[in-house]
């Protein structure tokens, strides 16, 4: 791993271009950094609010395809709900990016399945557009995506886009309802559903920890190679740089050594386990 | 490297003197409510060599319990570093293994600054331990009571006078600028030390074979209830963590002053605690006390010796001395290592 020597605790600022409302409590914070900010998908970066602290969120946008950094960000603690209450033109600090990201280029001339649950799509759009940008590179491409409520299913728009340039998709919601008449039930119903050969295929997961050791589980139970499944963990970060201590699971930092996993890395430990 | 010479005692307080004049002094004081500490020292008299191995330990120099990393107004961020040149004397041969460790740490991967700038302006003047504490078993870990190297400067007490072992070149300019103060070794001196050191090793009370329980838990003969057992007895208090010379988590705080105005800060944080691992959403890896003690004696048994190839303990025996529910390091290995599985 390189050394870096700068100060990596003190952020660099960043101001807020535009703030999109997703649902009832996520919003799509567009953000523009002062410094070059070059990053991959995976990746995360430390958000910060002076007086108010410091949260690990995961970027959703694409570097070199989106203008600006795009952060998804649900209202859900005390840092959160301070970032909720910021508006256009005001000042963030952020650090980063952190953390190692996906190994896609493994995954080139394979069929690729991505599973999502809830907010669990944001950390895996950026990959997402990485592949679709470059679909020629690899074979089938499939997305099953789970929410809660129609409502609640996020970045439809880039959906719709991924479906026209043929991207299989299984979208989910928890129950039938008068605006929802396709898909309900969990995620793990439909991973066979998807047209691809899973022997061979690489599958990225992100979403609640239920959820990823379920689909885990369940894709190697199908026959997929337990080093071809990948997931984003998320944990309480003080640091991001391996120091705070805070995520440090079963001899790994999430922050440096993570966030991204294999089910090979994590299966036997406690890691994703809560 | 090293370099053997001889002080007479009654120049001990002369060199230090001296030395102070250049950098802040610290060593081992006896405070008002008669407890020893590491203190900045006033009066080169009131140093305290006559005490227990297991006084705070001086990581708090290195890594203090509260420290501001910077300031920030409208916009603006000032970094804060300290660059005060200390002097560390009277602290034992653990220690300065712990801070080999801690080095080690902080300045791998992404270096710690704010630890990086203390540690390159601090010297250690470390002593050898002729009567260790009851609680101490540096012994089998090689971490003291005497150390072969990594110290700037190593005394051993010989009655009459001190031994002053060199290792570093930083501890060399301390000596060089002062050498009329020292004498050139005798075949007596090494002797007196030799035996100094047989009667210290024979002195030691606790055996405890870290290697061996590492290989029990490593051998998966220790289940989980072991250490829900162990919870039992756990007062959630965080004393061994901040007493531990080589634990180093921390929380990060800001502490505002006035709008717009304020200054962040690291302070020490404990895994023993319930919130440490707890995420907005309630979602909680170690809510099990069971899990948090486990994480504690891994990262030490497991997770040091995996990555640095070292224990993460270096024996000082001070979670002995403050654990009120008796469930240390000294009393968990041995545990493991014989087989005892009941929770008393």
């Amino acid at each position: 791993m390189k050394r870096i020597t700068k100060d990596i605790y003190l952020p660099s600022m960043a101001e807020i271009v535009e703030i999109i409302n997703m649902t009832a409590n996520i919003k799509l914070f567009k953000i523009k950094p002062r410094r070059l900010f070059p990053y991959k998908p995976g990746e995360f970066i430390m958000l910060s609010l002076w007086g108010k602290g410091e949260v690990p969120i995961s970027i959703t946008s694409t570097y070199g395809f989106h203008t600006y950094i795009e952060l998804c960000i649900k209202r859900v603690g005390y840092i959160t709900s301070a970032i909720h209450m910021l508006s256009p033109s005001d000042e963030i600090g952020i650090r980063g990016p952190f953390g190692n990201s996906f190994p896609i280029e493994k995954a080139k001339g394979k069929d690729i399945i991505f599973v999502t649950g809830g907010l669990g799509i944001a950390p895996l759009r950026p990959l997402i557009h990485s592949v679709m940008n470059n679909k020629k590179q690899f074979k089938k491409v499939a997305l099953v995506c789970g929410s809660c409520t129609p409502p609640e299913i996020l970045f439809k728009d880039d959906i719709n886009a991924w479906q026209k340039k043929r991207m299989q998709i299984i979208l989910t919601c928890e129950k039938k309802s008068k605006d929802w008449d396709g898909n309900t039930g969990l995620v793990t119903e439909y991973l066979n559903t998807p047209k691809i050969s899973f022997k061979d295929a690489f599958a990225f997961i992100c979403g609640p920890p239920v959820m990823i050791a379920l689909t885990m589980e369940n894709l190697h139970g199908m026959g997929m190679n337990e080093n071809h499944i990948f997931t984003s963990l998320e944990a309480h970060m003080k640091c991001g740089v391996g120091k705070c201590g805070h995520c440090y699971v079963d001899g790994k930092y999430i922050c440096t050594e993570g966030p991204v996993f294999s089910y090979a890395e994590i299966k036997d430990r406690r890691l994703y386990k809560h | 490297m090293k370099n053997v010479l001889i002080i007479d005692k009654n120049y001990l307080p002369y060199w230090l003197r001296q030395l102070r004049k250049t950098m802040t002094l610290i060593a081992p004081l006896r405070a008002g409510n008669e407890d020893v500490i590491l203190n900045v020292i006033e009066n080169i008299h009131e140093i305290e060599l006559n005490c227990p191995a297991s006084i705070p330990s001086p990581k708090e120099f290195l890594f203090p319990q509260k420290e501001d990393m910077f300031k920030f107004s409208a916009g603006t961020t000032d970094v804060l570093k300290d660059d005060t040149r200390r002097l560390i004397f009277g602290v034992r041969s653990c220690d300065i293994s712990a801070i080999a460790l801690l080095d080690r740490f902080f300045g791998e991967h992404f270096t710690d600054d704010y630890y990086m700038s203390r540690r390159k302006n601090s010297i250690f003047i470390s002593m050898v331990c002729n009567d260790p504490d009851p609680t101490c078993f540096c012994l089998g870990l090689g971490t003291g009571p005497s150390l072969k190297s990594t110290f700037d400067i190593q005394l051993t007490d010989l009655g009459d006078r001190y031994m002053v072992e060199t290792a570093s070149k930083q501890g060399a300019t301390l000596i060089k600028r002062h050498i009329y103060l020292f004498a050139q070794p005798k075949k007596s001196d090494y002797e007196d030390q030799y035996e100094i050191l047989l009667s210290a090793q024979a002195k030691f009370e606790k055996r405890i074979n870290l290697e061996s329980a590492r290989q029990k838990i490593l051998g998966e003969r220790i289940s989980d209830r072991f250490w829900d057992w162990m919870s039992k007895k756990c007062f959630e208090c965080g004393g061994c963590v901040y007493a531990c010379p080589l634990c180093t988590c921390f929380n990060v705080l800001d502490n505002v002053e006035s709008e717009n105005h304020g200054t962040r800060l690291r302070v020490w944080d404990t895994c023993m605690f319930k919130g440490f691992t707890r995420m907005a959403g309630n979602i909680w890896p170690s809510e099990k006390k069971g899990t948090r003690i486990k994480q504690w004696y891994f990262h030490k048994l497991i997770y040091y010796p995996e990555h640095f190839g070292k224990f993460g303990c270096v024996g000082c025996g001070r979670c002995t001395i403050t654990c009120p529910g008796h469930i240390d390091m000294a009393t968990i290995a041995h545990k493991i290592d014989i087989g005892d599985r009941r929770s008393r």
